[in-house]
């Protein structure tokens, strides 16, 4: 049977129909079109299906549609999408060579956004244990690393 | 499979309301909290159920507390909320070393501690460590409330005493002695996404005699394993208690009884050490798997143990 | 190639610089589209049937029940379609009959509306086989009395004549003063591409095939659907393969496999387009892995140290059919006989039919698996000669304008300088046999592999088309792929700087056969050189139009044009500009206007192997070493890298950030092969399809590693670059396994380095 839920997805509120054979993942491309978000492995064992809820990372492929009802979605569609305004994320990842083949990229980016929005000077420690489920095969993660160390670096030191 | 066959999803609002509809539906529904194990089987084929029965908005089952000496933990607590303990950090150290290490962030995010137990996975990380703090359960089910000893828990991978229809809601850990302190070592192949090789978790409590020299090491920079048990024989520390407890060394968490006959009042030595890893050996039903061979688990044991009572004892001397 | 040296380099406005990837806005915004996003309308799905047995007769396929499920729209076996041969010795078929040969051999196919349906259609289908012995291992499968794979062979060795013979080993082995023996293995390991292998087949209304495929090789997959397009009765239809923005390749992609043949005959019969995708168990257990080996090698110094002779034998498990695995002895070749200068060498490898899974191509192409084994043995030599192990290997280094005994000719060489800089960062000197008491050492190794593209097929050409546009924006059409690596981007910046337009300008397109310029593929490091040598071909030729027509509109002489930012201006008179926009505005508007465009075909004048397999193959070489301190903890085994340090001859680097992500990422995928990955197969059945128990790296299990580029000026090269994809992954076993030599005194043989191993080998060497 389907159900009424009322969640908000990157920043706008949305009340959908939903059916509980799906999760989080089949819910965002497959019904909503939103194909930024991937899916590497679908037994979240690869970190690529990241999103956020209520500020959280969480692995969507194995996350039930139906949980986020009242809670705040947050996927990589809900960055900027153009160049004029994009998250220091975003910008950190391209300038510094975190980017190649791209298919780890949008989960990876949700990961360290989390990360940065619950602390915002994290150390290099800090920064593997919160990617450590995001499994990267292209950069071996050390331009990823310096990327997210820039981002939270620029955002600490910009007057906000 | 691109979708589970799940037909209806309910976001209960208390226990009972979880209780009776699993009654109504039986085998056809499941439990489901965080997901990280339920929704894998599901995708595995491991479970087929046609209803979830969703605990995530149960109220008042999400909480780390200390009351009249005992550290409660609501079974819905996730294991990041743990993670973020001062308390947990403080007195039940062996569960922070296995939620630290557990999964991801992701999986931290939304997996809770009492899906972790009720998974039953003879390499569920946080049952080593409960079971050497002598955790207790509280279930409740349709006849009401009862507890029992995580020990009397686990009967095989995968299973568990609770009936069908109950919820496991609470785990209660005495709070310890100022002199006791644990720990936990999960043992892999590499630092995030793993199950253990072999999990060892460590409970001890001493009375300290002469420990200048494992002071000293302890405040060494350099300090390496061998410099620890050397001093540690060395040293004047009698055990008070030591529990000990195995993951992934037999068919279920595994804490090893009738320690106490070989540890207690004895002084802290390898020959002391050598006893128990005997005992633990023995007990263990310790397997060859294309995981791990059977012969480097054991060995592994050995080692890890010996690695545990010095780490208790680094953590007990801090506090001194 | 106007530019002299590295000084005029340094003068360049895009070139050298570290430009960020041009598509990395698409993939940070989530705005990329993979082969996982694609959809068609009408859009099938398909869905594969594989083998329950490894080596098993097919005696029954029962359809029916499948055929029923509503929403399933066509079912085939391969008694159904017409017989098609395809791989390296055309011992692989879309489907097959008769017999399967291994786990992976696919038995039917299903196309339905839905994804789940066709899940469950596949399961509705009954195959009965009659199991036969199986053979697993390639020693077994080589004696007399194994089972044989294909009867009609009537055995299990293949027909390939891997055999490299340079001077006269025997002779050499007794002028030697030292000789080391020893047997290395390695173990499948797999690519892991974050993206899983996938394509959409769609037949259009004119029944003309295109292939949307995350393929490393559109143009030869082009030619062999279109093989296959004969076979169907479709010889007069076109192929177009698109290619979408590819999630890894690694070699993964570089042959054709039965699934897209199958996509291809269900799109056929079904009339609509049919997508199949593999999901990440499919890929562990259905894609080609890198090829498994077992190496005996002999090598001898005389007493100055110096290499007199190499000799290497080598067993390959073929697996039951046949892809690029099989052919990885011609690219071993290489290290074998061109790592460090050696005389005389023998080389031979016999590939032997196994009922175990069939490899294809995996960065390095069989090179890291050979310079396992030889900087191993290197070591070992070096010991046995009481020589210094970097010592051994600045002895024996290769020199720029080498001969080697493969006849390849050594252009630039920066081999010397890579030791030496790894010997600096990791205080070589001060540590080497210092630290045994703590149980840590230091360890290094070298590779050499092709720099300027690889003539493995009978072209290694490459093709280009640039146009520019009314308002000087630039448009190069490509053959080449990327696949992550930079390719869109190196292209752009030789581009830009060649025709001093802004980098922003030029986009470069590179992702349909019907619309780009044939290249042979992305393999063999080769992009880099090739594909920027074609741009530069073509953007020279624009040049030329638009400085001759510009000097007819300034009226002064084309020698004393520049363009810079767009403009175009006398060296002379700065008066005399005007800006390229303009010029070809007022060349197109007009009576008998012209375009700007021009085309180039670039490929490199190298040689094939001859009947010995010698013969310059590539234009350049690249060369590198890596340096890496571990430190064990011998009471578990367990291995701990203090510092990884790898040093690469780049040739002239082109954009200095995209080549250390191809280091770093290498270097991490040689780390997991030599410590924690590996595919575990009990009698022929993968038991870790899943991230879970193939242990590759996390962010967590990552040291600190330094990535050096040391640039000799590359004459041969675009802007004197040579080729990085590669070299990343080469030589990172060995140089973890010679630190660990040096930390504990234990040499493990067999990959992957695992603890268990080293424990067990640290208990023998108490008891011994």
């Amino acid at each position: 049977m389907r159900y009424t839920i009322n969640f908000k997805l990157n920043g706008e509120e949305m009340s959908t129909e939903v059916d509980p054979s799906w999760t989080l993942l089949y819910f965002l491309r497959e019904v909503l079109g939103l194909k930024g978000t991937k899916e590497g492995c679908g037994m979240g064992e690869c970190g690529a299906c990241t999103v956020q809820i209520n500020g959280k990372a969480v692995l969507s492929c194995i996350y039930p549609v139906m949980e986020i009802e009242g809670k705040e979605v947050w996927t990589i569609e809900g960055l900027a999408q153009s160049s004029e305004a994009l998250h220091p994320l975003q910008r950190a990842f391209i300038e510094h060579g975190a980017i190649q083949c791209g298919f780890c990229t949008p989960g990876m980016i949700m990961s360290a956004k989390a990360l940065l929005e619950e602390n915002p000077s994290p150390t290099e420690e800090e920064i593997k244990e919160a990617i450590a489920g995001n499994i990267c095969r292209c950069t071996g993660y050390v331009q990823i690393i310096e990327a997210i160390k820039y981002a939270a670096e620029e955002r600490h030191g910009s007057k906000e | 499979m691109m979708r589970l066959k799940v037909k209806e999803y309910y976001r209960v609002k208390s226990t009972q309301e979880a209780i009776n509809l699993k009654r109504q539906y039986g085998e056809k529904a499941m439990y489901i909290a965080g997901g990280t194990d339920v929704i894998v089987g599901i995708k595995n084929k491991k479970w087929n159920p046609e209803v979830l029965i969703s605990l995530n908005e149960i109220p008042g089952l999400s909480y780390i507390k200390e009351e009249n000496g005992y550290i409660k933990i609501g079974a819905l607590t996730t294991h990041r909320q743990i993670e973020k303990s001062p308390l947990i950090e403080r007195k039940v150290e062996a569960l922070m070393d296995a939620v630290k290490n557990l999964g991801s962030v992701q999986i931290r995010n939304v997996a809770t501690i009492g899906g972790n137990l009720c998974n039953a996975a003879p390499s569920a990380d946080t049952a080593p460590p409960l079971l050497v703090h002598n955790a207790m359960i509280n279930l409740e089910g349709p006849e009401g409330q009862r507890s029992l000893p995580l020990e009397e828990f686990f009967l095989g991978p995968g299973k568990t005493s609770k009936k069908e229809e109950e919820l496991l809601i609470e785990i209660t850990i005495p709070v310890p002695p100022k002199t006791a302190k644990s720990a936990y070592w999960k043992h892999t192949r590499r630092s995030a996404l793993e199950l253990p090789i072999i999990g060892v978790a460590l409970y001890l409590d001493v009375e300290l005699g002469d420990y200048g020299r494992l002071q000293k090491v302890f405040d060494s920079p350099d300090l390496t394993w061998d410099d620890g048990l050397r001093a540690l024989n060395e040293s004047e520390i009698f055990c008070k208690e030591l529990r000990l407890a195995l993951g992934v060394a037999a068919p279920i968490p595994l804490k090893i009884k009738d320690l106490d006959g070989i540890v207690k009042g004895k002084r802290l030595n390898d020959q002391v050490f050598s006893e128990v890893i005997e005992l633990a050996l023995q007990k263990a039903q310790v397997r060859d798997s294309w995981r791990g061979a059977a012969w480097y688990r054991k060995e592994m044991i050995r080692v890890l143990t010996k690695r545990l009572v010095l780490i208790c004892l680094r953590r007990i001397l801090k506090e001194v | 190639m106007e530019v002299k040296n590295k000084e005029e380099l340094e003068q360049f406005a895009v070139v050298g610089k570290p430009i960020p990837k041009r598509d990395a806005y698409y993939k940070a915004t989530g705005q990329a589209f993979y082969i996982q996003d694609v959809t068609l309308p009408g859009m099938l799905y398909g869905k594969i049937l594989w083998s329950q047995y490894p080596h098993a007769r097919i005696v029954n396929i029962d359809t029916s029940k499948a055929k029923r499920l509503p929403g399933v729209k066509a079912v085939i076996t391969g008694y159904d379609v017409p017989e098609f041969r395809f791989g390296f010795l055309k011992d692989n078929m879309p489907l097959k009959k008769n017999k399967v040969v291994t786990l992976r051999d696919e038995i039917a196919a299903v196309a339905a509306t839905d994804p789940d349906i066709a899940e469950e259609a596949i399961s509705l289908i009954k195959v009965d086989y009659e199991p036969l012995p199986a053979v697993f291992d390639p020693i077994e499968a080589m004696q007399e009395g194994a089972p044989l794979i294909h009867e009609e062979r009537g055995t299990n060795v293949l027909p390939l004549p891997w055999k490299l013979k340079v001077g006269d080993v025997e002779e050499a082995k007794k002028r030697s003063a030292y000789i080391v023996s020893d047997r290395f293995k390695t173990t499948w390991v797999t690519h892991c591409c974050m993206g899983t292998s996938g394509c959409v087949a769609y037949f259009d209304p004119q029944g003309n095939l295109i292939m949307y495929a995350n393929t490393q090789i559109p143009y030869l997959a082009q030619r062999d659907f279109q093989e296959f397009l004969n076979v169907l009765g479709l010889g007069d239809k076109r192929v177009r393969v698109i290619q979408p923005y590819i999630g890894g390749g690694f070699g993964s992609k570089l042959d054709t496999y039965p699934y897209e043949y199958i996509a291809i005959l269900l799109a056929w019969l079904t009339k609509r387009p049919v997508k199949i995708l593999f999901t990440r168990e499919e890929e562990f257990k259905y894609t080609s892995p890198r090829q498994p080996t077992i190496i005996e090698i002999t090598q001898g110094c005389d007493k100055e140290g110096r290499l007199t002779f190499r000799e290497v034998h080598m067993i390959l498990d073929n697996g039951g059919r046949t892809s690029w695995g099989a052919t990885t002895p011609s690219v071993m070749m290489m290290p074998i006989s061109s790592l460090y200068r050696v005389p005389n060498v023998f080389y031979r490898a016999t590939c032997v039919y196994t009922n175990n899974t069939y490899c294809q191509a995996m960065r390095g192409y069989g090179n890291p698996q050979a310079t396992w084994a030889i900087e191993c043995s290197m070591d070992e030599l070096a010991e046995e000669a009481g020589i210094d192990p970097m010592e051994f290997r600045l002895i024996n280094a290769n020199q720029p304008g080498e001969i080697t005994p493969q006849n390849f000719r050594v252009s630039s060489c920066a081999l010397k300088e890579c030791i030496e800089e790894v010997g600096r960062l990791l205080e070589w000197k001060e540590k080497r046999g210092k630290q045994r008491d703590k149980a840590r050492g230091v360890g290094m190794a070298s590779l050499i592999h092709v720099g300027g593209g690889a003539r493995v097929y009978r072209s290694d050409g490459c093709g280009t088309i640039i146009k520019i546009d009314d308002f000087g924006k630039v448009q190069v059409f490509t053959g080449a792929t990327d696949i992550g690596q930079g390719a869109d981007t190196v292209i752009a910046q030789v581009v830009a700087e060649e025709l001093g337009v802004p980098i922003d300008d030029v986009t470069v397109i590179w992702n349909d056969t019907d619309i780009c310029p044939w290249d042979v593929g992305v393999h063999a490091s080769r992009t880099t050189f090739i594909a920027c040598h074609s741009a530069l071909g073509a953007a020279r030729k624009i040049k030329e139009k638009i400085l001759q027509l510009a000097s007819l509109i300034l009226g002064v002489s084309e020698k004393e044009l520049k363009i810079k930012n767009g403009l175009i201006f006398s060296e002379k008179d700065a008066s005399k500009n005007i800006p390229l926009t303009k010029l070809l505005r007022n060349i197109h508007y007009k009576t008998q206007g012209t375009m700007m465009m021009a085309e180039y075909f670039y490929d490199p004048d190298t040689e094939m192997y001859d009947k010995e397999f010698k013969g310059n193959f590539s234009k350049a070489y690249a060369y590198g070493t890596h340096g890496v301190e571990v430190e064990v903890d011998k009471e578990t085994g367990k291995v701990k890298i203090l510092k990884y340090v790898a040093v690469h001859d780049v040739g002239k680097a082109i954009n200095p950030m995209l080549i250390k992500g191809q280091i770093y990422g290498g270097a991490v995928m040689g780390m997991g092969f030599a410590l924690t990955e590996e595919m575990i197969f009990r009698q022929g059945e993968l038991m870790n399809p899943n991230f879970r128990d193939y242990k590759i790296l996390t962010a967590k299990d990552v040291p600190p590693i330094e990535a050096v580029l040391i640039e000799p000026w590359e004459e041969t090269g675009p802007y004197g670059a040579k080729g990085i994809g590669e070299p990343g992954c080469v030589p990172s076993a060995p140089a973890i396994a010679n630190a660990i030599y040096d930390a504990i005194g234990v040499r493990i043989k067999e990959l992957p380095i695992t603890p268990e191993k080293i424990l067990k080998a640290l208990k023998e060497k108490e008891k011994g």
